[in-house]
């Protein structure tokens, strides 16, 4: 009895003309207590309030997946908001699911998946909350591999339900309420998601880093502010909902370790250029040996290139020939190529895998795709992509590179290649071994295939190491590179363009494909180039349609389009 | 409960419970308390009373041991810590009698 009056004391707030006798009785007992009105109804509110947040989050739990469909049993029924919001909640988010099955699959996989970059929610959560898999989704949302409905809808229930989960916690910041933020994965699995830095976050750092690399608490702090300010900015909330960003909070703790990871990276990039003299200066010389060590070398100046890359990530914005100059050594020879997997890309750390830049050469390897994705082999350099430093190619959606059909009349043959631009992990995609088969039309166009331009990630076109190609590509600005028509003309500019060779002639310029304005050329790259005895019989090489030698060819410059 | 609950003295006896009686409260045999039975038109005016008698015992922290079916409530009034009447009692016995009214 007891218990019963306590319920009956806390009802709901009366609408009068919905009030049943008993209720009335009530509500007159609350009155004649001592409650006031205002009181009374001041204290109804935040009741609801706290009542339905709280139901709303069970309920929502309770009509989970589609591996736990079925509506909770809320307890005190009493409260008409709370039993609103659990049957007419999910009926919501049933009827939402529903819709979205009836539009087309990739449109809506589009939109889920932008939803996510927004947010930057992984892959791992929607697998574990809808038992989906990851193999599957990931290939859905990003090309479109097909799904049976019973799974898209609970994909897109996920979806649902996860949107509103954060619309929830972003307005609880705002009232400062903290109900909605124990939800979803936390409560599911006793911990958050891993976190995971935006790009508009980690555009913020690479430039403060390239400022100082050691940044002060208070630095740090300001930088916290910086990066959640941008993220919020990028979720379209206002900055300062710091709730909704959940697992993705920037904290200080989090930029300290960014710091100090970069910090190691740089060290460790410096220690190995210490380690692989050998890639830098010589060009033709070191023609023999590089077989033998191909790999070795060009894994490290591999990796080299993304650390380069990835330092110069923060200075792109003011220096984009710097990304360039980390000198990619392309293995010219077959033997490098095809003893790299084609397959490139490696999102892994900053030491991929190196011959993700040359390996694509082997245009008996690479499938020709249509699809022209480059591929960074690079994780920095991927990066760089997404920083959107990139050159004006990277910045369309799809398109078709002219650059190959340009660059000479014997790449006429070329199919366009359309580049699918990835912005966002783009470290994922798939190289592209495209261009290979389209560079089949000729021998030297078969070399062209891949530079691995990914930097630019969907645009550049990856050219073979032959330096001819690359200095074509690497010299023309992304509108100029249809320019270029002949050789000969290609090392003229080539001679005029690079501002900094900073490295092993065995330079893969894929970087360098930039859209802008090429700096005047350093006198320094010029001189690798042409006056690089190794390099002559290259140059030749190069200048030269044919391609006999191009197994053997190793690009003696760095050419970078300096910008 | 700070201080302990005094017992209704003999005094107090005399003054009080006829007023009481006179309400219809009746001495329960046995123990030293107090009963009354109401009925009321339906439930949930039964229930409302209580209601009302319960927002009052809970500002009194004073509770009756009390039974209700539909619409009757049947109410025994005693103070355990003194495991009798006291003062208590009898004003919440007035308060209920008023309450019932409503």
């Amino acid at each position: 009895m007891e218990e019963r009056l306590e319920e009956r004391a806390g009802a709901a707030k009366a609408k009068p003309s919905r009030l049943t006798a008993l209720q009335e009785q009530l509500i007159c007992a609350l009155l004649g207590s001592g409650l006031s009105r205002d009181v009374l109804v001041q204290a109804m509110g935040e009741l609801e309030r706290d009542r339905a947040s709280a139901g709303a989050e069970r309920g929502e739990r309770g009509d989970g997946e589609s591996s736990e469909e079925g509506e909770m049993d809320f307890p005190p029924p009493i409260f008409r908001e709370l039993e609103k919001l659990l049957p007419e909640e999910a009926a919501k988010l049933r009827a939402e699911v529903d819709q979205l099955l009836q539009e087309d699959p990739w449109h809506v996989a589009k939109m889920v998946k932008s939803y996510m970059q927004q947010h930057n929610l992984p892959q791992r959560e929607v697998v574990e909350s809808t038992g989906l898999n990851q193999s599957h989704l990931s290939q859905h949302l990003n090309k479109g591999t097909p799904m049976k409905n019973q799974k898209r809808a609970s994909l897109y229930t996920w979806y649902v339900k996860k949107r509103g989960e954060i619309s929830q916690q972003f307005s609880n910041a705002k009232h400062g309420l903290g109900s909605g933020e124990e939800q979803g994965e936390e409560t599911r699995k006793g911990r958050r998601n891993r976190f995971k830095w935006g790009p508009a976050s980690l555009q913020i750092l690479f430039h403060a880093y390239d400022r100082q690399k050691n940044p002060s608490k208070e630095e740090r702090e300001g930088l916290v502010e910086d990066c959640n300010r941008a993220e919020c900015h990028q979720r379209g909330v206002s900055p300062s909902q710091l709730a909704g960003l959940g697992s993705n909070l920037v904290t200080e703790v989090r930029v300290y370790n960014w710091f100090a990871n970069r910090r190691k990276e740089e060290a460790f990039r410096h220690k190995l250029a210490l380690d692989t003299p050998f890639t830098n200066q010589t060009a033709s010389s070191s023609h023999p040996n590089l077989p033998q060590s191909p790999e070795h070398g060009v894994k490290y100046s591999q990796q080299i290139l993304c650390d380069s890359l990835s330092s110069a990530r923060g200075s792109l914005g003011d220096r984009v020939g710097r990304l360039v100059v980390s000198p990619i050594q392309l293995e010219p020879s077959h033997t490098l190529l095809e003893a790299h997997n084609p397959k490139l890309v490696s999102s892994g750390g900053p030491l991929p895998p190196v011959s993700t830049l040359t390996s694509l050469h082997s245009l008996s390897a690479s499938p020709a795709s249509s699809q022209g994705l480059i591929m960074a082999s690079l994780p920095s350099v991927m990066s760089l992509g997404e920083s959107s430093l990139l050159i004006g190619l990277a910045s369309t959606q799809a398109q078709n590179v002219p650059v190959i059909n340009n660059v000479g009349g014997s790449f006429t043959t070329l199919q366009p290649i359309s580049f699918q631009q990835q912005l966002h992990a783009s470290s994922q995609q798939p190289i592209s071994h495209h261009l290979q088969s389209h560079m089949g039309a000729s021998p030297f166009m078969a070399t062209m295939a891949q530079l691995p331009c990914h930097m630019y990630k969907s645009d550049s076109p990856q050219y073979h190491s032959s330096s001819l190609l690359s200095q074509a590509m690497v010299i023309t600005d992304s509108s100029s590179l249809g320019t270029l028509t002949s050789l000969t003309a290609v090392r003229q500019i080539l001679t005029a363009d690079p501002e900094e060779q900073t490295g092993s002639p065995l330079q893969e310029d894929s970087l360098h494909l930039q859209q802008h304005p090429p700096v005047p050329a350093s006198s320094e790259s010029l001189e690798l180039y042409p006056a690089s005895q190794t390099t002559e019989s290259h140059q030749s090489h190069l200048l030269s349609p044919s391609t006999t030698d191009i197994s053997s060819y190793i690009p003696t410059q760095m050419v970078s389009t300096a910008q | 409960m700070a201080g302990k609950i005094q017992s209704l003295t003999e005094e107090e006896r005399t003054h009080l419970l006829p007023l009481l009686s006179n309400a219809q409260w009746v001495e329960v045999v046995g123990r030293d308390a107090i009963y009354k039975e109401f009925i009321f038109k339906d439930f949930n005016q039964a229930f409302g009373f209580m209601s009302r008698v319960a927002l009052q015992a809970e500002k009194m922290d004073h509770h009756p041991e009390w039974f209700n079916v539909y619409n009757k409530v049947q109410i025994t009034l005693s103070t355990h810590d003194c495991g009798g009447l006291s003062q208590r009692d009898i004003t919440l016995a007035t308060f209920i009698d008023q309450a019932s009214m409503m």
